[in-house]
């Protein structure tokens, strides 16, 4: 049945000189910048990899031959991969869990009407807002052993006998970087959440009142439910921003000590640049991409969307 | 699936597969390298006579003092050559081996590039740095480098640097400190590992050892490698020798020590270490120099000591890693290319040489006999105040080597074991991972022969 009527509007909506092809002109003309953006700075890394990933290039700036899928094959049955792939498993469930629970905690807390409300709220987020290579230093100071607030701490308190290398370790240097990664961004979450907790009308909690609704009542019937399309949204972005996470890891660990914190996109990077293997970090790359993807895909399936009416009921 | 669900879907999914995009891309293929330069040649017209011939010096002396000396070197001679002018940007050694071949890639290399051994190999079969060998001959003619400070430069039929300053690791420690715990004189492994459980104490570590996987780690393992007799890691036809008794010695004594070190010393670079020793924490290091920091911290000169690297029973003499610096000339264009040799024949004069030396005191070492003589080098009032470390220094350069570099067979796959930390990343199956120091050098030699076969 459309198909019958489309034909017959179709010339009087996009007619030369007319309103609506002037404004789908403008349209795209306007957004033409963006795309072409997009296309260069995105398409073309994106096509080149998987262009790299088929050839043989170790060091950038030689010239590689067509190998097809040995690159595939050397990093599907290299350990360190692996390795690396179960170490951003753990670092993205980590990060998520602990960045979900301080961003639901300081959320509640700023939603709260106290004095210096205002203040707090501009100044939780400063740990978000200063660079990556900043907080990587300051951490470092602070868990270092020679002169570092953490142990100067907890020796004078006598919790611990001698200094604890935070980073001299195979458990504890991956364990900081979580929390160092988690502590600079369940900021951004903590907005996030706020903002969707002040969309919650109060009308809501006014009628859970009535009905009796405890606090815990409220959280979990009211507020939850309401951040539903929040909650969708940063865990499937989140989720993705996390497993790419770079600068933290590599500036306070560089992926060690052992490897011990050598998560994909370090293990990518240490490939490229430091094994001089330009064509096996690309081919591990796509390899990345696909599994995110396949995230992406399994989300989407699984997870109740912002548009899934049940959600609201 | 409603119409709306299905554009919200498609949008979700673009947004992923953007960010998926933003963060594993990697860098483009790069068209093929041409090969390696035989002689100089001009590729680009010279530019006209009256315009001066621009000349950019990378290098990766980041601390400002060093970049201002630096600078007053390049105004006294861009004042004296009005045809000529030279300029420098600062990099830094983490990034160097990434960006210089991507420059190179891009065409955007710089005319004079600052280079240590395994970095030219890396950069030589991309056919970017241009042989040196008539200024090389030149220079040594004029000011007499050291015998040694050529040969890691001299592969494949050319000289590809000029050798500009030498840097060996010493053992430093205060005098006082020792004399405290009663500690004489250090010469064997044996006599350290004494020592360094006497220097032990509650707030002060006996030993400060890296063990990082990153380059001064690298040079830390070959300390005790040379000192173990363990030098050499290439066998003549190219294949690895690393795993053999006297590296599983260097391991074993390097793990000994590394117990009495601080426990963050697995994140450790040159700094941290340095930093120890100021603070008083590390009773010893190994390092390039402490004296500068020793000083601004407000040291007394005369109880800093420094001596030769211990070194294992069995040997007679001790060794230390020494990473000659020197200057690639990159530019293909004739006129850059008489420029630069313009501007090296200038910073070798014994004068402007001893100048830039000091650009950090007591820190570059000279490499030319003339240059060893400099008024402005003994002049400097920092190496006037510790005159007699840096006499020392001198003496322990004197056995400087450097890995992959001992002999006159050079094997590429030097720049890829050093550019992958692999002396370190074999430390570290030891000190983190608990593997017996003989494991560990088999693991080692295992990683080192899957590079040389690539």
């Amino acid at each position: 049945m459309s198909v019958s009527v489309l034909p017959a509007r179709r010339p009087a909506r996009w007619r030369l000189g007319s309103r609506q092809t002037n404004e789908a002109i403008l349209g795209l003309v306007l957004v033409a910048p963006l795309m072409l953006w997009l296309a260069s700075c995105i398409l073309y890394p994106l096509v080149s990899a998987v262009n790299l990933s088929f050839q043989d290039v170790g060091i950038i700036g030689t010239g590689g031959s067509f190998v097809g899928l040995d690159n595939y094959a050397f990093i599907l049955k290299s350990g360190g991969f692996w390795a690396a792939l179960g170490r951003s498993v753990i670092w993205t469930v980590a990060n998520g869990a602990l960045q979900t629970v301080a961003a639901f905690v300081a959320a509640l807390i700023l939603k709260q009407h106290f004095r210096g409300q205002s203040i707090a709220r501009v100044w939780v987020i400063v740990s978000w807002i200063v660079p990556t290579v900043v907080v990587a230093i300051i951490w470092r100071w602070i868990l270092g052993t020679s002169g570092g607030i953490v142990n100067y701490l907890l020796l004078t308190l006598g919790v611990i006998p001698s200094p604890i290398g935070f980073f001299g370790t195979s458990n504890t240097a991956f364990a900081s970087t979580i929390l160092i990664n988690s502590w600079r961004w369940f900021p951004f979450m903590t907005v996030i959440v706020l903002a969707g907790m002040q969309s919650i009308p109060e009308e809501f909690y006014e009628a859970a009142s009535v009905d009796g609704a405890s606090s815990w009542q409220k959280f979990a019937n009211v507020t939850l439910p309401g951040l539903q399309p929040v909650l969708f949204v940063m865990g499937l972005i989140g989720t993705l921003w996390s497993v790419n996470v770079f600068d933290t890891i590599f500036l306070m660990t560089g992926g060690g000590p052992a490897s011990a914190s050598t998560t994909l996109p370090v293990f990518i990077y240490v490939t490229a640049f430091k094994g001089y293997q330009l064509s096996r970090a690309a081919a591990a790359s796509v390899i990345v991409g696909l599994i995110l993807v396949a995230f992406v895909l399994a989300f989407l399936r699984w997870m109740p969307s912002p548009t899934d009416e049940e959600a609201y009921r | 699936m409603s119409k709306r669900l299905f554009v919200f879907t498609l949008l979700i999914v673009l947004a992923a597969v953007t960010l998926v995009g933003c963060g594993g891309a990697q860098p483009t293929a790069a068209p093929a390298a041409p090969p390696p330069a035989a002689a100089p040649q001009a590729t680009q017209p010279a530019p006209a006579a009256s315009a001066p011939v621009k000349l950019t010096l990378w290098h990766m002396e980041q601390p400002d003092h060093r970049v201002k000396r630096f600078q007053e070197l390049i105004d006294k001679f861009n004042a004296a050559n009005p045809g000529i002018v030279v300029s420098q940007e600062v990099q830094n050694w983490n990034d160097i081996y990434t960006k210089a071949p991507a420059a190179v890639a891009a065409g955007n290399a710089p005319d004079l590039l600052f280079t240590t051994p395994d970095f030219t190999l890396l950069l030589q079969p991309l056919g970017a740095v241009q042989p040196v060998d008539d200024l090389v001959t030149e220079m040594d003619q004029a000011h007499h480098f050291y015998p040694a400070v050529i040969t890691p430069f001299k592969y494949s039929g050319h000289v590809w640097a000029v050798p500009i300053w030498n840097m060996t690791h010493s053992l430093w420690y205060r005098k006082s400190v020792f004399k405290a715990a009663g500690i004489d004189k250090i010469e064997t492994w044996d006599e350290w590992q004494a020592a360094a459980k006497k220097l032990t104490a509650e707030k002060q570590y006996g030993m400060g050892l890296p063990a990082n996987k990153q380059m001064y780690t690298d040079q830390v393992v070959y300390d005790f490698m040379i000192n173990s007799g363990a030098e050499e890691i290439y066998n003549k036809d190219g294949s690895v020798r690393f795993d053999n008794p006297k590296t599983v010695a260097a391991l074993d004594a390097y793990s000994k020590l590394y117990q009495y070190s601080p426990p963050d010393s697995p994140s450790w670079t040159w700094g941290e270490a340095e930093a120890c020793f100021d603070a008083k924490t590390c009773a010893m290091v190994l390092q390039f120099t402490v004296i500068s920091t020793y000083d601004a911290a407000g040291g007394d000169p005369a109880d800093l000591g420094v001596m030769a690297i211990p070194h294992a029973a069995d040997v007679t003499q001790s060794g230390t890693m020494g990473a000659p610096n020197a200057v690639m000339v990159m530019t293909k264009d004739d006129a850059k290319k008489q420029a630069a040799y313009k501007f090296l024949r200038f910073i070798l004069e014994p004068d402007n040489y001893g100048s830039l030396l000091t650009a950090e005191p007591a820190l570059f070492l000279p490499l030319t006999e003339d240059g060893a003589k400099s008024t402005t080098f003994w002049n400097d009032p920092m190496t006037v105040k510790y005159r007699g470390q840096v006499e020392g220094m001198i003496g322990v350069s004197q056995n400087g080597k450097m890995y992959g570099f001992t002999s006159t067979n050079i094997f590429p796959s030097i720049a890829k074991i050093s550019g992958e930390n692999m002396f370190a990343q074999a430390l570290q199956k030891v000190v983190i991972d608990k593997q017996t120091p003989a494991a560990a050098a088999t693991w080692g030699q295992q990683l080192m022969m899957q590079t040389v076969e690539q």
